[in-house]
């Protein structure tokens, strides 16, 4: 986030290009995350992971494909106009653990699709363009979606509070 | 500003999976370096990362460029070493606070006022998160929650930008892993840097000092455009709380770089130490 510039999307184009950046960083991220807790043993949330990567690869190719005949501005890294920390949909590194279980990391999820959608609904309220706002709003609807069955996905976990897992390995051992 | 990168961030990444926590700083930091790679376009056999020991100086395992992982405290001996024997490569010098200040802290000193062509990037979680969670040189004194030093290490905080900055470096900058984007303009930054740029990394350990999650609330971007005179630096620095972000101190100074030329053969140089 670049708060000292203009944070108005201007163009279809850039709208595209910042919807490519946000599904590919998503998907990079848990493919990341999923990695992570495969090699930390948590084989379950790995795959939860991996699920959640896969689907920001469709949507990616869904962005690609509607872009298709345009040519998308390069962005540099830290001029993308999101208005978080870094693109809305990659989960936050620092909200992860190596003992979560599957309700967090949707939970988890279903924050990052919030964000989207959030991001999707400002450029639809405040782009000066028509086609730019009636993208974005299309965009927010998709992410619309994405946060229901997210929250349906939740439901069917049956997420519970919880004492927190048994470390069988904690970290902080006897010096 | 738009710009032109053909390549993106996980063309920089190799295909070894990292053995970092999971919430680690490091993985954004890692995620930072590719994109400021991928941004800068930088052929991937034109780099080289050096490093030594540490969580963090597993870093050049995970990119896809030449990489050393070497001695504790050693990156920047070698990385000096490199530099000076292949000044065409871009190199990049990593690791973590108990590495650079500590174990290295004399090698730091000195690649501050040699100022050659480099990056280094410290992450600095404030512990030796590999070998389980003792006090390092960026700690503060009142820290207890180590059995190695139950009453707190007692003794002042290292202050690596300020010692950079009385050490000669002429680039110094602070990033924050839990802000990707602004790291990743310093890092670009740092690496166009003609000299040797110092970036200071705060990147939480998430498993040894779970108390940086308060950092998010704690770090502040710098006020003001970075400055390129020593003495207005080093009176941000003195006033600093150690928590603000962004590129410190930036003035090009002159460059150290070693003739390339060979004043003897290796025959030569064996047949003087001949016994």
């Amino acid at each position: 986030m670049n708060a000292e510039t203009d944070q108005t999307i201007a163009t279809v184009g850039e709208l595209l290009a910042h919807a490519l950046e946000l599904e590919l960083e998503s998907a990079e991220r848990y493919r990341e995350l999923a990695d992570a807790m495969q090699v930390h043993n948590n084989p379950d949330v790995a795959s939860l992971f991996h699920r959640l990567a896969s689907y920001g690869d469709a949507h990616a190719r869904e962005v690609k494909q509607r872009a298709a005949g345009l040519e998308l501005p390069t962005i540099a890294p830290w001029d993308f106009k999101w208005t978080c920390p870094d693109a809305p949909e990659s989960a936050c590194v620092e909200d992860t653990h190596y003992l979560m279980n599957r309700c967090q990391a949707l939970q988890l999820a279903l924050h990052n699709e919030n964000r989207g959608q959030l991001f999707y609904a400002g450029v639809a309220g405040s782009a000066p363009d028509p086609d730019v706002r009636f993208i974005a709003a299309e965009m927010a609807a998709e992410e619309e979606q994405h946060v229901a069955m997210l929250q349906e996905w939740l439901a069917r976990e049956r997420c519970r509070a919880e004492e927190p897992p048994e470390d069988l390995d904690p970290p902080n051992v006897s010096e | 500003m738009m710009t032109v990168a053909a390549l993106r961030a996980k063309d920089y990444k190799s295909d070894i999976k990292p053995v970092w926590c999971p919430g680690c700083g490091d993985f954004a930091v890692l995620s930072a370096l590719t994109k400021a790679l991928a941004h800068l376009g930088l052929p991937k056999e034109r780099a080289a990362l050096i490093s030594g020991i540490g969580c963090s100086s597993r870093l050049p395992a995970y990119i896809n460029a030449y990489g050393f992982h070497g001695v504790h405290g050693r990156a920047l001996a070698a990385a000096s070493g490199l530099k000076a024997a292949r000044p065409d490569l871009t190199v990049l010098a990593v690791g973590g606070d108990g590495d650079g200040f500590s174990i290295g802290g004399n090698h730091f000193l000195h690649a501050c006022r040699r100022n050659m062509d480099m990056t280094y990037i410290v992450m600095d979680n404030e512990v030796y998160g590999m070998t389980k969670g003792q006090a390092s040189p960026t700690t503060g004194p009142d820290w207890m929650d180590s059995k190695m030093t139950p009453h707190g290490p007692g003794v002042r905080r290292f202050q690596p930008a300020a010692i950079a900055l009385a050490a000669g470096a002429g680039f110094i900058a602070r990033g924050f892993s839990g802000d990707p984007s602004g790291l990743t303009r310093i890092l670009a930054s740092a690496i166009e840097y003609p000299g040797f740029a110092f970036v200071q990394v705060l990147s939480p350990c998430p498993t040894f000092r779970p108390d940086h999650r308060d950092w998010k609330e704690q770090v502040h971007a710098l006020a003001a455009e970075p400055t390129g005179n020593a003495v207005e630096a080093a009176r941000i620095l003195q006033a600093d709380d150690g928590m603000t972000t962004g590129i410190l101190y930036a003035e090009e100074l002159p460059v150290w770089q070693p003739r390339n030329q060979a004043s003897a053969s290796i025959v030569e140089i064996e047949e003087e130490f001949r016994l």
